[in-house]
């Protein structure tokens, strides 16, 4: 068991449950439950040593933010997922190469086990992008 | 549309690109209690729609009437020196032509949200034109289905069951006699709907791509794999792909938001050329929100440019990259923003949303979203295809009517209307 | 508001009405041209200056899917052609395809005042009529596609010309449709199969039709509604060199269908040039050996009177050809040696194969080219009976519509002709008798050929085309005095005078003056609506709905166009065709 951190590509997009939650509202629990997850293989949730369910801490060039783990048994090891939206956006830069379009697919973060920190709400994450401007 | 003892048929859906129109829908009362035929996301839409509704004009958190409201919108748009009008693809097609009448009035930009799904997709035609499907056709003829990026069964949850794997009239077996291959970099729920799952690399669609059409063109390569694929299975897929009688290739955001962005889509649209010297092959953008298409159609129309359009000199400039949402905002460019139907402070990433917060925002919605949360003027508008009517374009260009079912909320009118309301405000004070 | 006006002393030039170059007054009363107007009516001294009935152009791809993959693809041809907005008018791009207002305020001030878009999917005819209203300024019309549509081929291979004739009235009700245009009948539908058709007999995949039997079926139908357009064609073979020969075998095969009623014209052949291609003497069908197919055109036209024509003129530099002829379109991709953006549109059960766009520039330089530019050109110029020609340039695929004033220059100037001959490949001389045709269109045939001929043959002769008691008052009034004017020897002049009028009037409203937009008014929509006997009616409503539940992918009961996009636009000509037989 290996509690250091773990670098992986995260990429996002879309999931059934977010796309429910979203259609029903946003300022909801369900949107905020579909949405900050981080989905991990199993090779990871091994070396971080947690469990289905618990929470981590992922980490980009520009930010970190906790959000749930969850096992996806699909994954191959070096490749996470979030759902798109404000967890994983609040990771993301804003360079878009010159097209418009910002690097949803494909970023490059460290996950460290963190059980038990606290998964901000959809408004508290607002008022923290708010305050820090 | 038929419309019985409250009972709606034929309704189109407005959840995404597939607008699938055939929703039965049950009312009682000012209630949508029952959506038969909609997928899951569907039937949150529809029988949901009166959760989370934000249903008073406010300007700065404070009720106020909808005159006053469009009053504070209008003095912010007209102080404003860089204007950026922004949504607008999950919202009918008239509100859209508002839109664009509004920006060219404030001398503002005007995007939609393509510029942050397909907008790599027409910049990839804008190089190389596009072989396009359409959704019949693939259901007739279609004998080899490829999804490359998408993932239909979280995304455009009918896609397969309700276009894809029926029967056709020259494809009397769906499952027999038309494979579906899902090309992606994760195993994704569409894994598990399909005859096939080839994964590959992250980043590497475009060396794949055009390794299949290298391939295709009968060219030998020193290369033993390319994008985690080996040679031989690649060689077969391109021998499998030259020799269907008619292909098609659905491709989503795993394509146009990944390393290489709009050169991917290129590559794609020059594969399917290629293939078309040998058999019949079509694509199509598997495109997210319901009406994004129509976006894009009617801004064409109206501007000539399809997104990302600037009105700074009284006429419409197209420059993606300058005049999209994300750097416009990034960048530190816009000072005020008008929002409508989208919601830029959950889809867009940080530094863009991070000067969102430092400046004015109108925002127009029916729902109280992340955006609501920080604009300083809120404006509720009816759900199109549920409170108002319209019209909005499938993603394969074939438009389609929308219902009024209910009414809206006391006092909630169409976005279109809000928008009417602005421009005659605005139009008194530019004179 | 009753709004009366008086045009004083213009030089009239009206070949429906027999007057050609006369000093006259023309009255309007409420849109509507009239004998005389109440005192107190509006007048404008309009002396030495050319009057004519405003422009109709029956094939101007204006609208629709194709034209907007178009401008989505191709944003590059528009960039430098900005369309600025000014406090009565709305902003876009004016290059060669231009967008919605544009187009409405580019034909407003050349004087045109009636277009037709002449190839709409019926299918996609919501986004159609939304466009619509960001067009200004003229009355528009559409022609549904029925060429290689599975529903026809249903019909035809009954031969159940009845059910077809029902399937078009029934279509054109339910979407606005004016007439029945047909493209490449088979080869498009065999292009969903990677195929084409070229020959009369030629197989259709799947089913047991040819473009022998769709064309003849869809024209007999045509005829047995009534309809006020005849069959608008586009053959097989379009750009091929020797088509000019497999184009009168397709209009021969055609002479079968009898007119229903005085009109004795059945078919028009659209955009000849791209029809008409010659070759040279004991030459191959080939682009080396490519000659002007003017000339042999011009004599099976003067020998054949049942069908019409337009030109389709290229006019050289940037086009964009787009036509629902898909396996054509691919042709010309390949033969850009794949360089070219190649877009490719199928729509569902109407158009399997798909249209077609390929940005293409006409090079003056290219043989080929050249030939293709002299061919209509000698043709125009050999043809004794103007009434079943009209100009065009198949908007935007022979170059844009704004490129009228110069086709109308090499049409009316010998001058402007031998300046051009020298411009262009040696061939344009070599491989026609262009530079030894002495003839010059008068100001006669010009609103003969702009005005007067498409008005009939689109069938609106009664209100369209004309300044005669009845007619719309849709007026064209040009800057120049012709008593004065050598408009021959001075070719410029007709490019200035025809690209702005110096004033354009649009059911009585001045719209324009002197190319600026005084005045947007919202366009009107024209179209015909076939009333079927109750037995056909309720037959093809049976027929119609248990072969579109089964073929589209989407519900039937959403096909037609609602009501609220159409009822403030439409002016929809009812025609009697119960005697058609269920």
């Amino acid at each position: 068991m290996n509690n250091g951190s773990v670098k992986v590509l995260v990429t996002s997009g879309r999931t059934l449950s977010q796309g429910r939650a979203m259609e029903k509202g946003k300022m909801t629990s369900d949107y905020e439950n579909a949405v900050a997850v981080c989905e991990l293989d199993s090779t990871a949730m091994e070396s971080l040593g947690i469990k289905n369910g618990e929470t981590v801490v992922v980490k980009s060039d520009i930010g970190e933010i906790a959000v749930k783990a969850k096992l996806n048994k699909q994954l191959v090891p070096g490749i996470a997922f979030i759902p798109c939206g404000p967890y994983f956006n609040f990771l993301l830069d804003s360079y878009t190469q010159h097209t418009g379009m910002p690097g949803f697919k494909s970023l490059t973060v460290s996950i460290d086990a963190a059980p038990g920190a606290k998964i901000l709400t959809v408004e508290e994450l607002t008022k923290m992008i708010k305050e820090a401007t | 549309m038929t419309e019985a003892n409250n009972i709606f048929k034929d309704v189109p859906c407005t959840f995404c690109g597939c607008l699938c129109d055939d929703l039965i829908i049950e009312v009682d009362g000012d209630r949508i209690v029952k959506n038969t035929n909609g997928c899951p996301i569907s039937k949150e839409r529809f029988v949901g729609h009166t959760e989370n509704r934000c249903l008073q004009p406010t300007v700065n958190g404070n009720t106020v009437t909808l005159e006053k409201a469009v009053e504070r919108a209008v003095e912010l748009i007209a102080s404003s020196k860089r204007p950026l009008i922004y949504g607008l693809s999950s919202t009918e097609n008239d509100a859209q032509r508002e839109a664009y009448r509004l920006a060219e009035l404030a001398r503002g930009v005007v995007d939609n949200t393509t510029s942050v799904c397909h907008g790599p997709t027409i910049l990839g035609a804008q190089e190389s034109g596009e072989a396009a499907a359409s959704l019949a056709e693939v259901r007739h003829r279609s004998d080899l289905v490829i999804y490359w990026g998408a993932n239909p069964a979280a995304a455009h949850p009918r896609h397969i069951p309700h276009y894809i794997r029926q029967p056709g009239e020259y494809i009397k077996d769906p499952k027999q006699d038309r494979k579906i291959w899902l090309v992606d970099i994760r195993a994704t729920t569409t894994a598990r709907m399909a005859d096939r799952f080839i994964r590959i690399e992250p980043g590497t669609d475009l060396e794949v791509l055009q390794t299949l059409r290298a391939l295709i063109r009968g060219n030998k390569l020193d290369a033993t794999e390319v994008g985690g694929i080996n040679i031989t299975e690649l060689e077969e897929i391109a021998a499998a792909m030259k020799s269907a009688k008619y292909g098609t290739l659905f491709f989503g955001l795993g394509l146009t938001q990944s390393w290489g962005r709009h050169r991917n889509i290129d590559a794609a649209i020059r594969l399917i050329q290629d293939l078309n010297a040998h058999t019949k092959w079509g694509m199509m953008p598997m495109r997210g929100h319901y009406n994004v298409s129509g976006a894009n159609k009617t801004s064409t129309w109206v501007t000539g440019y399809p997104y990302a359009v600037d009105f700074a000199r009284g006429y419409p400039r197209f420059q993606p990259g300058e005049y999209t949402a994300v750097d416009m905002l990034a960048r530190g460019e816009a000072d005020v923003l008008l929002n409508i139907a989208a919601d830029p402070v959950a889809h867009f990433p940080r530094a863009a949303v991070s000067h969102l917060m430092k400046i004015p925002v109108i925002n127009i919605d029916p729902k109280i979203n992340m955006t609501s949360q920080v604009a300083e003027v809120n404006i509720p508008a009816a759900i199109a295809g549920i409170e108002c009517d319209g019209a909005a374009t499938r993603m394969d260009g074939l438009p389609l009517y929308l219902r009024k079912i209910i009414e809206p909320p006391q006092g909630v009118i169409p976005d279109r209307d809000i928008l009417r309301m602005m421009i005659k405000s605005l139009e008194k004070v530019m004179k | 508001m009753t709004e009366h006006l008086v045009l004083k002393n213009g030089v009239v030039f009206d070949p429906m009405n027999d007057v050609d170059g006369e000093v006259m007054d023309i009255c309007v009363s409420n849109g509507k041209i009239v004998e005389k107007v109440p005192g107190n009516a509006k007048v404008i001294d309009l002396k030495g200056s050319t009057v004519m009935a405003g422009g109709v152009d029956p094939h101007s791809h204006i609208l629709g899917s194709k034209l907007n993959v178009a401008r989505l693809t191709s944003p590059e041809v528009n960039r430098y052609h900005p369309y600025p907005a000014t406090r009565k008018t709305r902003s876009g791009v004016a290059g060669i395809i231009p967008s919605s207002y544009a187009t409405g305020y580019l034909y407003s001030a050349m004087g045109y005042t009636t277009v037709v878009e002449p190839a709409l999917p019926a299918t996609k005819a919501l986004g159609a009529w939304e466009e619509i209203e960001d067009i200004p300024g003229l009355d528009i019309g559409m022609l549904p596609l029925f060429c290689n549509s599975m529903i026809s081929f249903k019909y035809i291979e009954e031969g159940d010309i009845s059910g077809l004739a029902a399937y078009i009235a029934w279509t054109l009700k339910k979407v606005g449709g004016l007439g029945v245009k047909v493209v490449n009948p088979g080869g498009t539908y065999a292009w969903a199969y990677g195929k084409n058709v070229c020959g009369l007999d030629d197989e259709v995949p799947e089913w047991d039709v040819t473009p022998r039997t769709i064309m003849t079926g869809l024209s007999d139908a045509v005829q047995k509604l009534g309809l006020p357009h005849q069959m608008h064609f586009h053959p097989t073979n379009l750009g091929k060199p020797g088509n000019v020969y497999t184009t009168m075998q397709q209009l021969d095969a055609l002479k079968g269908t009898k007119p229903s009623g005085k009109k004795k014209e059945t078919v028009h052949l659209t955009h000849m040039a791209f029809d008409c291609l010659g070759v040279v003497e004991e030459g191959m069908a080939n682009w080396k050996d490519v000659a002007s197919g003017g000339l042999t055109f011009a004599d099976y036209y003067n020998k054949n009177k049942h069908f019409t024509t337009d030109l389709g003129q290229i006019t050289f530099g940037q086009s964009m050809t787009m036509t629902g002829d898909g396996p054509f379109q691919h042709s010309l991709y390949l033969m850009t040696g794949g360089k070219a953006k190649w877009s490719n549109i199928p729509v569902d059960v109407e158009l399997p194969g798909g249209a077609g766009i390929v940005p293409f520039t006409f090079e003056p330089k290219s043989s080929a080219n050249a030939v293709q530019w002299v061919g209509s050109l000698e043709f125009a110029l050999s043809v004794k009976d103007l009434w079943r020609l009209f100009l065009s340039t198949d908007h935007p695929n022979g170059g844009p519509f704004m490129k009228y004033p110069l086709l109308m220059s090499w049409l009316m100037s010998k001058k402007q002709r031998d300046l051009w001959l020298e411009k262009v490949h040696k061939f344009a001389s070599e491989r026609s008798t262009l530079a030894e045709i002495e003839r010059e269109y008068t100001l006669n045939d010009i609103a003969i050929t702009t005005r007067a001929a498409p008005a009939k043959i689109l069938g609106v002769e009664k209100t369209k085309g004309h300044l005669g008691i009845g007619a719309d008052a849709d007026i064209a009034v040009y800057g120049f005095n012709p008593e004065k004017t050598d408009l021959a020897k001075n070719p410029d002049l007709i490019l200035k005078y025809f690209t702005q009028t110096k004033f354009t009037f649009k059911g009585g409203q001045q719209i324009s003056k002197k190319g600026v937009i005084a005045k947007q008014l919202p366009s009107r929509v024209i179209s015909v609506h076939p009333e079927l006997n109750e037995d056909l009616s309720r037959r093809i409503d049976r027929e119609l709905e248990e072969m579109m539940s089964k073929w589209f992918s989407h519900s039937f009961s959403n096909y037609p166009v609602p009501k609220r996009y159409r009822e403030h636009l439409e002016m929809p000509t009812v025609i009697d065709a119960t005697s058609i037989q269920a």
